[in-house]
């Protein structure tokens, strides 16, 4: 009888676990239209593939001790600064608790920029929603708003790094010269602001630049102006569309600097797709590459929902865990959405380090992450570590 | 509620670009320079809020001035000529203020913070509205104020010499003439007019989206400038407010559950809307 009763509790106990069938809403958004489409549609993979890891652990512990699914709903903002808005507005009016996104800076931009700015500033009417980015990576976003979080790669770190190794292993290698998608704010930032900088900063002598616009297609002046230049290092600060056209034009017209360096955003399966021939050896810092079992097997989960493991990807997979564990240190409710808002967002402001797939990343008071990184290279069609740093 | 009271912000600013396009092809004119305009009024009244302290209705006063002097500056060398040469001529005109702000820097120390235009990489904080406490729903009222107010300008020309005068011209310029109508000063006139309904909407929006950047007065929103009266009618000023309901509150924010099939559906709804009602929405005595 006692063993009746024993089953019976755990039966009810259990029931009454699932049967409460509660959820936690997380919402995505980026681009998942346009030229940089694949970007968003690697990160909805990411988060379904995480939360599905999750809720097949069990779910989310919440504050009275019962388990909750998380459920992800993707939006979609095209790349635009106005649907960008309009988004996490929308997202704002749901029970989202926090959203992950955005893909573009030029959105993360303004999007911070309407939320609040001090946390608890009562004169400032801006939106108290927590967003914690995976992929819009322009250097120093996060200030902007006390709402705002980001897992992205420290890009100033990583090229600083990048360049000091390049200078120490290859000696013969003195100058460098520049590309740059101009009217992108991720490519346009990071030469201008770091490549150029930490290049010079590692003792070699830029010789200058040649600039092209994201939808351009034709590369044949740029290229000759590089070609002319004849620098030892060719570094390529733009995305893989216009990093293969590029590249192809080199191939053209016969440009073979002595090393190629090119954007943390284009060591992408999307750059192998398009130019695997002409990217061979190109050097890229990146914060993911398959190196243990725990990134394979998101890499893997991820492919299930068909997208592609990368440092942008990876990243709002690691958001979805740094996120569980947040809500379930702040024991949120369940039920008062915006308390439980205030309570992640608190949550992810007293972070120091977060786990990462290939290490443990520091996060600074500016609510930004230094993820740990290593080099890859391009070698027959594939991403191959060049150096781990680690 | 929020989330609606923010479309509506963002279908009034589209009003106002409409708008502003409306009074020109009324002329029977086609002008892509509006963007241009739009974002001289954005910049400008960024720049007075963040930059000079400035309250924004003047620093909207402002928007207006330099959208007008602008379009009008443009207006006299660009009206010279017509069709397609116009078209390529606003065209190349809202280019250039794209590219003017694309190398534009003018940044200055806020309470120890550099804030201002800063070329390519945008102009960011332009955060008036939360800064002084602004609900979205506050925020909503005011910007339909001046979209009201530019709906009831326009309704009054309209009704006045003046907008059978615009109307004259757009029908037969050379009718128009013959009767003593100077065509120059006629279209000038409502391109200066559209410049300061543009500046003002462009004034609006930068404190809307609290960052511009070159990209944000590209040639898609020149595009979008003309479609909203073309689509909308050009019989009166609610055609342009219908077709950018249609257009931001149906096609972009409506279907945006589709996903991937919203792009498509897109370009295809447009193209139906323009085979069912070729006069616009709101029909009209002429085609543009």
């Amino acid at each position: 009888m006692k063993k009746l009763t024993l089953a019976v509790s755990l039966a009810l106990c259990v029931g009454t676990a699932y049967a409460q069938n509660k959820t936690i809403q997380i919402a995505g958004f980026g681009a998942k239209s346009g030229v940089v489409r694949s970007f968003g549609v690697n990160s909805e993979a990411a988060l379904l593939a995480a939360a599905d890891v999750i809720n097949k652990g069990g779910g989310v512990k919440l504050a009275d001790g019962s388990k909750a699914r998380i459920a992800i709903e993707f939006y979609d903002d095209r790349c635009n600064a106005e649907e960008g808005i309009s988004v996490i507005r929308r997202i704002a009016g749901t029970d989202a608790v926090v959203a992950v996104g955005p893909t573009c800076s030029n959105v993360a931009e303004p999007l911070f920029g309407i939320l609040q700015k001090k946390v608890g500033d009562a004169s400032d009417s801006g939106l108290q929603f927590p967003v914690f980015t995976d992929v819009a990576i322009k250097v120093g976003l996060a200030k902007i708003s006390e709402w705002a979080f980001r897992n992205v790669p420290n890009e100033m770190t990583m090229y600083n790094s990048l360049f000091y190794w390049l200078r120490t292993t290859h000696p013969n290698a003195k100058t460098v010269y520049g590309g740059v998608e101009e009217d992108f704010a991720h490519s346009r930032a990071t030469w201008y602001l770091v490549m150029k900088g930490r290049a010079e900063a590692s003792g070699f002598e830029v010789l200058g630049n040649s600039k092209w616009l994201l939808a351009d297609t034709n590369f044949a002046t740029q290229v000759r102006e590089m070609k002319k230049a004849n620098a030892d290092v060719v570094a390529i600060s733009a995305h893989p569309f216009t990093t293969c056209g590029v590249l192809k034009e080199m191939q053209r017209q016969g440009v073979k600097p002595k090393l190629l360096v090119g954007l943390t955003s284009s060591s992408s399966l999307e750059t192998l797709q398009g130019c695997a021939k002409q990217a061979e050896g190109i050097i890229i810092p990146t914060s993911f590459a398959p190196i243990n079992k725990e990134a394979i097997n998101a890499a893997q989960s991820t492919a299930k929902f068909k997208g592609n493991a990368d440092l942008h990807s990876m990243a709002a997979w690691e958001n979805m865990f740094i996120l569980k564990n947040v809500m379930e240190s702040e024991k949120i409710t369940g039920t008062d959405v915006q308390g439980d808002r205030r309570k992640i967002r608190d949550g992810l402001a007293k972070l120091k380090t977060t786990k990462g797939l290939i290490g443990v990343s520091k996060r600074d008071a500016e609510r930004e992450a230094d993820k740990p990184y290593l080099f890859v290279h391009a070698k027959k069609g594939e991403w191959k570590v060049l150096y781990n740093p680690l | 509620m929020d989330f609606y009271f923010s479309l509506a912000q963002l279908i009034g600013v589209h009003t106002l670009l409409g708008l502003s396009a409306y009074i020109v092809l009324l002329t029977g004119q086609v002008s892509l320079a509006q963007a241009g305009f739009f974002a001289v009024g954005a910049y400008t009244a960024g720049m007075l809020t963040v930059l000079a302290g400035w309250h924004l209705v003047p620093a909207l006063g402002a928007s207006a001035l330099s959208g007008a002097a602008v379009a009008c500056a443009v207006g006299f060398p660009a009206l010279r000529v017509k069709g397609l040469m116009l078209v390529i001529a606003t065209l190349a005109f809202g280019e250039g203020v794209r590219l003017f702000f694309f190398n534009f820097d003018y940044q200055v120390a806020v309470d120890g913070i550099r804030l201002g235009p800063l070329g390519g990489e945008g102009f960011r904080q332009i955060r008036f509205f939360p800064e002084n406490g602004w609900g979205t729903g506050e925020v909503m009222l005011f910007m339909w104020v001046f979209v009201i107010a530019a709906m009831a300008l326009l309704w009054w020309f309209d009704r006045s010499r003046y907008g059978s005068v615009l109307r004259a011209v757009g029908e037969d310029e050379l009718a128009a003439q013959s009767v003593g109508i100077n065509l120059t000063a006629v279209k000038v006139s409502a391109m200066t007019v559209g410049g300061a309904i543009a500046g003002v909407g462009g004034g609006l929006y930068a404190h809307y989206t609290t960052h511009i950047e070159h990209s944000s007065f590209n040639i898609l929103v020149a595009t979008f400038a003309i479609a909203y009266p073309i689509l909308g009618g050009l019989r009166n000023v609610f055609g342009t407010l219908l077709a950018v309901i249609f257009v931001q509150g149906f096609l972009v924010e409506g279907l945006r559950f589709m996903g991937d099939w919203r792009n498509l559906l897109f370009g295809a709804l447009i193209v139906l809307a323009m085979n069912l009602r070729p006069s616009g929405f709101l029909g009209g005595r002429r085609r543009a």
